[in-house]
Formats: C-alpha cells, structure tokens, sequence
C-alpha cells in the first residue's frame, strides 16, 4: 500500500471516526451536565428570540471597540474566510464532499484559491505572530492554541506546495496534504478547534439569558 | 545461423536503412531519455557494434495485451528493427515451436548464454498454493521464473502485471498475485509498467541496454526515470483547463465536447507517472485522455483497487460507512458516560447536593 | 484572627467612600485550615458550578484575548492578568481537570495539574480586586461568554477556601452578623429615619403591618447618603402608596453573593423576602444600587428556590413607570445631563431605558458618553471592589478614564442611580479633583415633583 493510499483510505477513516466520536463526546458530555432552572420572573418573553440573535450579534464588535479589536477581527475573517473559499470551492475540495454528499457544485479556478489560500496562510502566521508578541496573548495562550494554530495551518501549507509542486512528487505531495487534513481532524474535537461547535452554544446561551432580562451581553 | 553474429550496424545495412535515418532514431531515443544530444554520436557508434542481445521472454500469469502493444508496429521501422534483433529464443506466443520443443529452446538458450540472456516477463505470479494457478508445462510459473532468473543479466518486467501484479494481483487477489520483483532480489529488475506499456519505452530500453550494456536509471519503483519522471497531469495538454477550473462533468457535456479537463471524472493523471501524455499510442495518434476518457493511472501499482476509475482523485476511500454511524453512536455513549462520571465526580468531591 | 476582631475592626467614617478602615496588618486569608484543606474546598465549591452553563463557557473560549480590552481593569492598567478570562484560569483549569468531557482525559496524563493553593492566593487579587462583574467584557467576546458569572461562581470556592481580602471578609461578616455590612444596624436605622424625617418634613411609615410596597435601602445610604430616604418617602407618600420601611428586612446589598458565600447569600435575600411575605407586600422597590438589583431582581427567586411572590423593582424602574403612567408630574429641569448607568441595573439588569424615561419626564438634555448605556464603562467600584484598599490605585486610574468620558459630554450635571457608583465618583472625584459631584436620579426626581394644585 502506498503512502497516499494510505492516506485515501485507513487514514482517512480513522480520522473520520475519531473526528466523530470525539464531536459526539464533548458535546454530550457538556449537553449532560446538570441544568439549573432560573426561577426569576422573565423581564420579556421569547427568550429563544434573542439566542437566535445571540449567534450573530458579536459577528463584529460594537462600535466602541471597533478600534481595539477590528484589526484582529479582520485578520480572523480572512483566515475564516479563506479557509471556507478554499474547503468549499476549491474543485478537489468540492470533489470530496461531492462524493459523500452526493452532489456537485460550482467552483473557483484553481489560481483564485491558490490566491485565497496564500492570503490565509499570511493571515495564519499575522496571528501566529500577533499571538507570541502581544502580552495579553502571550500569556493566556497555552499548548492548545499553538497545537491548533498549527493543524490549521498545515493543511494550507502542505496543500499549496502539492498545488505548486514543491514536494519530491506529487503522490507524496497530496498523501501530506491529506495526513495533514486527517490530523487537523483527529485534533480537532480535543481542542479549541471545537469553537465552531461551541460558538453557537455559548452565544445562544448568553442570548436567550440577557433576552429574558434585558439589558446587553 | 549466420545472422546471429552479425552486428546491429550490419544488419541495419543489410536492410538498407541509412545511416541518416539510423542517427535521426538514436537522437529521438536520446531526447526521449533524456540523453544529452551531444552524446547521440557516441551512442550510435557503440550502438552500430552491438551484437545480438539473446533474450527469453516469458508469459505468466497476463491476457498478452502486452505483446500486442509491443508488437502492433505496421511500418517496417528502425524500432522493429530493434524489437527484431533481440534474439528472442522464447516467446511462446510468437514463436512456431510448442510442447516439449519449445521448453528444449529455453533449456539450450539457458545454457548457451547463462549469465548474459535478458529475461523478458510479462505477466503476474501467483504465490498461493505454492503457484499451482499458472503452471505451464508441468511446472508452476513461480518455479519457472526463479529457475531463469537465476542464469539472466537483468530482468525487464513488461506491463502493470508483472511489475506490480496487476490485474492478477486486484482484490481480492485469488492467487496471490505478485510482480517479478516482490520475489527475484538478487538480479538487475528494470519495470516498464503500463496496461499496456508503451512500445516506445521498451525501444528506449533496449536501445540503451544495447548502447551502453547496462538497464537505464530507474525512480523507486524500478522504473526508467527517462520515461516516467513526469505524471500524466504534468504532461496533460487538458491542464489548462485544469488550471482554469474548467471541467467535463459528463463524458457528453459541453465540457467533454470542449475537450475540458477530465479531473471530475476521476483521472488519474495527477498521480500517475506514464509517457503516454508525449509519445502517444499507435505511432503518436492519440492516447486515452486525447480520446476522451480520463487516466485510469495503468502504470502505477494497485490501480484497480482505488474504488473506480470514475471517482475523482480527491474523493476518499470508504470502504464502508458504516463506521461513522457506530462512531456517532460511540460518540453519544462516551459523552454520556463522561457526563455521568462527572456528575458522580461533582457530587463526590461537593460532598452530595 | 477570631470572629470577634473582624467585627471589631472600625470602619472609617471619614472617608467618603464607607468601607472599614485600612488595615495595619492585612489579613487575606481567613480561618485554620493546610493548604490541602482550602484547595480542597476551593474545588468541592468550584465544582458545584460546574453545570452546563459554566461549562459551555469555559469549553468556548478561543483565547482571542479581545476580552482584555473591554475590562476597564486592563485598560487602566495594561496589565495582561488582568484579561478577564486569565482571572478565571484556576476555575477553568479545576473544570477541565475534574468536570469536562475530556476530565478523564486531562488527569490521567496529568495536562491540567492540579490547582495550588498558592495560585488561589496569587488569583485572589485577580478574582476580587480587579472584576466589579460588570460584564462589559461580554459585549465584545466572540463566543459571548459571560465571565462576570463565572467570577462570581469562582469566588464561592474562593470564599470557603478562606481567600477572600481582608476588606471584604470583614464587612461581609459584618453583614453576616449585625444584619448590615457598614454599620447600618436596625437601631442606626430607625434612628437615621426618624432624624431623616424630622429634617425633611416627611413622613416615615416604620414597620407597618400591611403593605403593599416594602422599600429596601442600602447601608451606604443610610450611612452616606441619607437623604434618600426622605426621598423615597416623598415620592411614595406623593403618589399615596401603601409603604413601609421594616427594620426585619431593609439591606439591599448582599455581601455574601459578592464575597462568595452563597449560604449567606441566601440567609440575607431570605430576610427581605420573609418580610415582604409577612406584609403582604406586592412589590418590593430596590434602592439605587447595583448589586442590590442583581441579588433581589435575577438571583433572589433561585435563593427562595421558587418564583418570588412579589415583583422587584429597582427605584428608577418604579419612577419610570410612575412618570409613564402619569402618577407622577415633575418639573422641567433646565440642565443638561450626562448618566452614569449602573453596570448591574443596566447591562446586565435590563433597566436601561428606565433612567432615561425619567430623565426625559423630567425635561433634562441627556448627553449621553460615548460607549453609554449598556456599553457603559464600569466606575471600578461595585462587586466588592470599592471596600478593598489594595485595589484603590487601579479604581483612581478607571476614574481618571471614566471622568474624561463624562467631561466629553460637556453636561453640567452628572447623574447615577447607584449609590456605591455615588460614593466612588465622590470619593475619587475628590482624589483626582474632579470639582463636580454625581447627583442621585431619585433625590433629583424628589426635588422636583409637581405638588398638585400648584404647578
Ligand atoms: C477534506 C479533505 C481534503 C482533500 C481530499 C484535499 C485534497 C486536495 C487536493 C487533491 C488538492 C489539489 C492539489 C493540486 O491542485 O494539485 C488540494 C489543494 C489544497 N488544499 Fe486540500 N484537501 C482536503 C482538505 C483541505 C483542508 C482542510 C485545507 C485547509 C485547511 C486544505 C487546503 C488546501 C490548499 C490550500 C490547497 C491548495 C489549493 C490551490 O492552491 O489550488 N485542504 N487539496
Ligand atoms: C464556523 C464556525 C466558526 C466560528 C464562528 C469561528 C470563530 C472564530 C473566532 C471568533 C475566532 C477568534 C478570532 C480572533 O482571534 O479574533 C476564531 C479563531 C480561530 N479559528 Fe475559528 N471559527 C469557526 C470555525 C473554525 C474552523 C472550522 C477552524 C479550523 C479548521 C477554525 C480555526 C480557527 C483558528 C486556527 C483560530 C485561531 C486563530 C488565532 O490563533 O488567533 N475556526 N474562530
Ligand atoms: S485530464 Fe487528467 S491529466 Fe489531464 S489535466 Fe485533467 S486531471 Fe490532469
Ligand atoms: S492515460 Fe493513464 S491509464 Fe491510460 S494508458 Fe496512459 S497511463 Fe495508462
Ligand atoms: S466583568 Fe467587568 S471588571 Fe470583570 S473582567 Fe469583565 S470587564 Fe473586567
Ligand atoms: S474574549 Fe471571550 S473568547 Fe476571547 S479570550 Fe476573552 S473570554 Fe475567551
């Protein structure tokens, strides 16, 4: 067996299972604990309104901290972003899904998501770099956020160079860029990268609990 | 047998073919190989003083595709020239003799030149049951082919199956398929994989095997690198489109009519390494992906078992997926599972409440 | 240090800003227990918390550090611990090790050590000098994490580890033990309020059976700002309401919710509401402070462990109703005004509109600061904070910021409903020579009823 079937095949199956389990885990294990029912008299009704708002209310900071934050928050658009562009329409992308969803969509030239795909890696190492300068990060940042920094960014790396052939060749090329792809995944549920599960969760909660008082969160 | 000692420039003349015509087909071989021109004249020379290279050629386990691809030459060419000065002293299929015969013409030609034939395979070799699925003549081809390995200089393996196994060696691999190389390891192997190979790489070959007396260069699946550096894709003219995002996503949709590139359709080109994308099939007319179908990735090893010809190169390999509805579900029982002990946790150390 | 000297402890009159007097020699750390005992207890009561809420929380943070700049903590000191979601490491690392999904996971191999009990001493200066738990640093969190709740859970493990600061142990237990945290026992009480109605001429309904409304009050007006008593009083007997005062149940503030002591929590939100039960009373009006609001309004029914059977007003939500109805008249001010809201009446009490429909009722020009109302900075003085001496340095700097805020505004009358907001502007504004003084949105609406028949 060669090392990209490998990769096509067990690799990616086991990393499709521990992708899996893991998800399922954490968020049944947070899901699971226990509840308290807050018994205080609702200001307003329809508290599930304001979760739904939630989700997207803190999409861009408020105005007053559009200063501080902007700049960051537009680096973490691009790399967000970019990383959508490049999953969802870049063709080989969209050939993966297309095969487990079953049908196909559009998609970009491959020089416009290799374009994509260099901006994101820029805006990857702006963050790396913002977050090993700037004091506050520096010091909140643990294992975990270097781990995820570097999963997510290892499938653009590697992925650009088997697009640029940069590798010995281009089987190798693509079996790293898929090993690269099946770490992020099998990382994934054990990290911070469980923030695209879990934004939602939070900001629903937050939502619907400042809904029923009022006031602003 | 007088012609046999006759040198390749005798025989060359005796055909009449000019030395100009000769030259201009040692620089095409150099260029193919990647040979520097300057080394044409040299080569031809040691080319011209070439004796009669004995050689066996041995068919295993295969469908004699090979053969035909080898032998499907209409014009008298230098290349059949070439083809034709191997004293081929064993081609069953070719060859008049049979039986008892025939197997007495390998015996002579064995002992004749042992430790100078080149041993010609096409063909996969199955190991199970100690090799009784290709027996010929009383005697399993996995018996046969350690025999005359064993007296060769070097080995060629011609096509996919004797080089990797091939069809032979698909899944389930009934007989336990294998490539000359997964069991000779003491000689020279050289693979010219491909179902079928290109003529022109065993022209290239043998012309430098002649020329120079020893197998050329070979990447690490003992293939010549002068023929297989490149991937089909590299080489593709479709990769334009390719670049472009422009595909055929049915083999009769505007895109296939547009000649667009046949990634969504599942080629191969990306991964297979093959000279087919330049040298083109009968005499440069067309290859498969000039015709319309995408690269089924013939010279690479195992390339029956990607899960179809048709499924795009970036799409994975299932198996099955049942997997991922027991790993939802091992998901929801570890959770739960984590969350009761938790909670047991919680109440232990909060002491209750 | 015994019980008997905390409650010895003097607390310093002079000031502007009631707390007890600075210590000589602090006492940060409370009761005789090892190290392994207060860790121990710090994580039997951090693990109470850990319920689904908590636990999304801590799961979603991405460490974006955004919080940081929100915090009017960090602004005014540059200092990283002072990032909001660094004050709750300890917390998120106990909940990671002992509660998550993964807790198995990360104690087996040991990646989330255990919590020391020198971290909890180095965390208590982060989790009680530096947070007023005015949930600004929600507002701009990317998951919306409420850090101000998680403070608040974490200082109950705090609190019974015995790592409170000295400031706030002993007005709690004050508190805890004669009824009021700065001094306001029921007989003070009673006095201020006869003095109180003798000088103002109104008059004080005092422990009267029946009810319809029980009016709380807070020991810092009682003891600092006096007047809103009469105050209170004006307005109810104006409108003709059924009220009282009750010395069994007049403490709005709730120092064991802010230290972290949630049995006494509950002992002190049970007195109110025992006694408005008693009366009978319908509604049971919160006087200008923050927490108070927070304690009664949002936690008093989970501390009664059933709805509540009266309704919670904060005192600018009753004149807002009042002026809304028509009950009330005023008088126009011809002012302009900038308003200080009250981070737990308005953020994250939801009263927000109400100052501004009484101060729209009373005719001022409402300016407001920039990031006013529910973006509003904190004054760096409520959850606590403003009775701990260690702290006061950082509470001048977040003044210093929050004045040039409201001198931008360029009004000519500073407003608040907050009494302990009241006292920080008053104390700092004389620190830092502010030169104006923060008026109360109450006293401002009792000066200016319209008596009828007069207009
Ligand atoms: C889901 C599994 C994935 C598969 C099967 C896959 C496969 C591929 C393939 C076949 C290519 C084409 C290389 C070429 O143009 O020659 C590619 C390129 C690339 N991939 Fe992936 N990939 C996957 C996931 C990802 C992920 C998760 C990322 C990013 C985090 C990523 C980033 C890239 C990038 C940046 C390129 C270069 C694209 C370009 O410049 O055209 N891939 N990938
Ligand atoms: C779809 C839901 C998602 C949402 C709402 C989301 C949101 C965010 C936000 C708000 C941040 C903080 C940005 C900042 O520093 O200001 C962030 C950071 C990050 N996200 Fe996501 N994200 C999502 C999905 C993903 C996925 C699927 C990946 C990767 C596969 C990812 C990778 C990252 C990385 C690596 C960072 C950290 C950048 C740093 O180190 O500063 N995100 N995300
Ligand atoms: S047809 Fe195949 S080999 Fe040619 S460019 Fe497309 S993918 Fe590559
Ligand atoms: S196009 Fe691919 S499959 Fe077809 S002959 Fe060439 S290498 Fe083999
Ligand atoms: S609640 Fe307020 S004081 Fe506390 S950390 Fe958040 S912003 Fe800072
Ligand atoms: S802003 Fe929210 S997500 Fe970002 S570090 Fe602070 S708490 Fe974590």
């Amino acid at each position: 067996m060669t090392l990209l079937d490998f990769a096509r095949g067990p690799a990616m199956q086991i990393a499709i299972i521990i992708f899996v389990v893991g998800i399922v885990w954490r968020l049944v294990g947070v899901w699971a604990l226990p509840k308290k029912k807050d018994l205080s008299e609702p200001r307003q009704k329809g508290a599930w309104v304001g979760g739904l708002k939630g989700l997207f209310v803190h999409a861009w900071p408020y105005k007053p901290f559009v200063p501080k934050v902007g700049a960051q928050y537009i680096i973490g658009y691009i790399i967000h972003l970019g990383l959508f562009i490049v999953l969802i329409f870049g063709t080989p992308h969209m050939l993966f899904f297309a095969d487990i969803v079953g049908f196909t969509w559009w998609t970009l030239p491959g020089g416009v998501i290799t374009a994509v795909a260099v901006v994101t890696t820029l805006a990857l190492f702006v963050a790396l770099i913002r977050r090993l300068v700037n004091p506050v990060h520096r010091l909140i940042s643990n294992f975990d956020d270097y781990a995820t920094w570097f999963v997510t960014t290892a499938p653009f790396v590697t992925g650009l160079m088997t697009t640029m052939n940069m590798w010995p060749d281009y089987e190798t090329g693509l079996a790293i860029h898929l090993l690269s792809v099946w770490l992020l995944l099998i990382y994934f549920p054990f990290g911070k990268l469980m923030h695209s599960f879990w934004f939602v969760v939070s900001r629903y909660t937050t939502g619907s609990r400042f809904a029923r008082r009022g006031g602003m969160a | 047998m007088k012609e046999h000692d006759l040198t390749l420039g005798e025989e060359l003349r005796r055909q009449g073919i000019s030395r100009r015509s000769f030259l201009k087909f040692c620089a095409g071989v150099a260029s193919s190989m990647a040979i520097p021109a300057a080394m044409v004249p040299a080569m031809a020379e040691s080319l011209a003083q070439a004796r009669r290279q004995p050689a066996i050629m041995m068919a295993y386990q295969e469908c004699t595709g090979c053969l035909e691809s080898l032998t499907r030459s209409f014009a008298p060419t230098v290349e059949n020239l070439i083809f034709n000065f191997i004293s081929l002293d064993f081609q069953h299929a070719l060859q008049a003799a049979s039986g008892d015969q025939a197997v007495d013409a390998i015996k002579t030609s064995m002992k004749e030149n042992w430790g100078k034939y080149l041993l010609l395979v096409d063909g996969s070799i199955p190991l199970n049951d100690d090799g009784i699925y290709s027996v010929s003549h009383g005697q399993s081809h996995l018996d046969s082919l350690r025999e005359l390995a064993e007296g060769a200089a070097a080995i060629v393996s011609i096509g996919t199956c004797a080089s990797y196994g091939g069809i032979g060696a698909a899944s389930p691999n009934p007989t336990g398929a294998v490539g000359v190389d997964q069991i000779i390891t003491d000689k020279p192997i050289l693979n010219v994989p491909g179902c079928p190979p290109m003529p022109e790489v065993m022209t290239g070959v043998y012309t430098s095997f002649l020329a120079f007396g020893a197998l050329p260069e070979v990447d690490s699946l003992k293939r010549p690198k002068a023929f297989f550096g490149d991937t089909i894709h590299d080489r593709c003219y479709r990769r334009t489109f390719y670049d472009q995002g422009k595909f055929a996503d049915s083999f009769d949709d505007e895109g296939a009519r547009n000649g667009w590139c046949l990634y969504k359709l599942g080629c191969k080109g990306p991964i297979t390494h093959n000279a087919c994308a330049t040298l083109k099939f009968n005499e440069g007319v067309s290859w498969p992906i000039q015709s319309g179908h995408g690269c089924i990735g013939c010279s690479e090893p195992n390339f029956w078992d990607k899960e179809g010809f048709y499924k795009p190169l970036s799409a994975g390999q299932w198996g099955s997926a049942e997997g991922i509805a027991a790993a939802a579900a091992a998901g929801v029982a570890l959770g739960a599972a984590s969350a009761v002990m938790s909670r047991r946790n919680q109440n232990k150390i909060s002491g209750g409440k | 240090m015994s019980d008997t000297s905390v409650t010895e402890i003097e607390l310093d009159y002079e000031s502007k800003r009631l707390s007890v007097r600075k210590p000589e020699e602090r006492f940060d750390v409370q009761g005789d227990m090892s190290d392994d005992e207060r860790v121990e207890k710090a994580m039997v009561n951090f693990a109470k918390d850990f319920g689904r809420v908590a636990a999304t929380y801590m799961e979603a943070c991405i460490h974006c550090g955004a919080c940081a700049h929100a915090c009017p903590f960090y602004e005014a000191s540059g200092d990283p611990r002072h990032t909001p979601i660094w004050k709750l490491e300890p917390f998120k690392q106990a909940y990671k090790r002992e509660a998550g999904p993964l807790a198995f996971m990360y104690k087996t191999l040991n990646l989330k050590p255990k919590v020391t009990v020198d971290e909890l001493k180095d965390w208590q200066e982060l989790l009680y000098d530096t947070c007023t738990l005015c949930g600004r640093c929600t507002l701009i969190c990317p998951m919306s994490i409420d850090i101000a709740t998680l403070v608040g859970m974490a200082r109950h493990g705090m609190f019974h580890a015995g790592l409170v600061p000295h400031e706030l142990y002993t007005v709690t237990e004050k508190a805890q033990k004669e009824g009021s945290p700065l001094g306001a026992t029921p007989s003070v009480f009673e006095d201020r309020i006869e003095w109180m109605g003798d000088e103002h001429e109104v008059e004080m309904n005092v422990n009267e059976d029946q009810a319809d409304v029980l009016v709380l009050m807070s020991s810092i007006e009682i003891q600092k700002y006096p007047e809103s008593m009469a105050a209170t009083a004006k307005i109810l007997n104006h409108m003709g309401k059924s009220w009282t005062f009750r010395t069994d149940g007049y403490e709005a503030t709730n120092f064991g919710m802010l230290s972290g002591n949630t049995g006494w929590q509950k002992d002190m939100s049970m007195k109110v509401i025992s006694t408005a039960e008693k009366i009978g009373a319908k509604v049971v009006i919160l006087p200008e402070c923050g927490h108070a609001y927070q304690a009664m309004r949002w936690q008093g029914a989970n501390m009664y462990g059933k709805p509540l059977p009266f309704e919670v007003q904060h005192i600018s939500e009753f004149l807002a109703s009042a002026v809304e109805s028509g009950d009330l008249k005023l008088k126009t001010v011809n002012k302009s005004v900038a308003f200080h809201d009250p981070c737990q009446v308005s953020r994250r009490g939801g009263a927000t509109p109400a100052p501004r429909k009484v101060l729209e009722a009373l005719g001022v020009e409402l300016r407001e600061a920039e990031s006013g109302g529910n973006l509003n900075f904190c004054c760096g003085g409520g959850g606590g904070v403003i009775t701990i001496h260690r702290a006061d340095t950082l509470r001048y700097k977040i003044m210093a910021n929050k004045f040039r805020q409201l001198d931008a505004t360029g009004a000519e009358m500073m407003v608040t409903s907050c009494s302990n907001c009241r006292q920080n502007f008053d104390e700092s504004g004389e620190k830092l020579n502010w030169g104006k003084d923060m008026n109360s949105l109450l006293e401002l609406v009792a000066e200016n009823l319209v008596e009828e028949g007069k207009r």
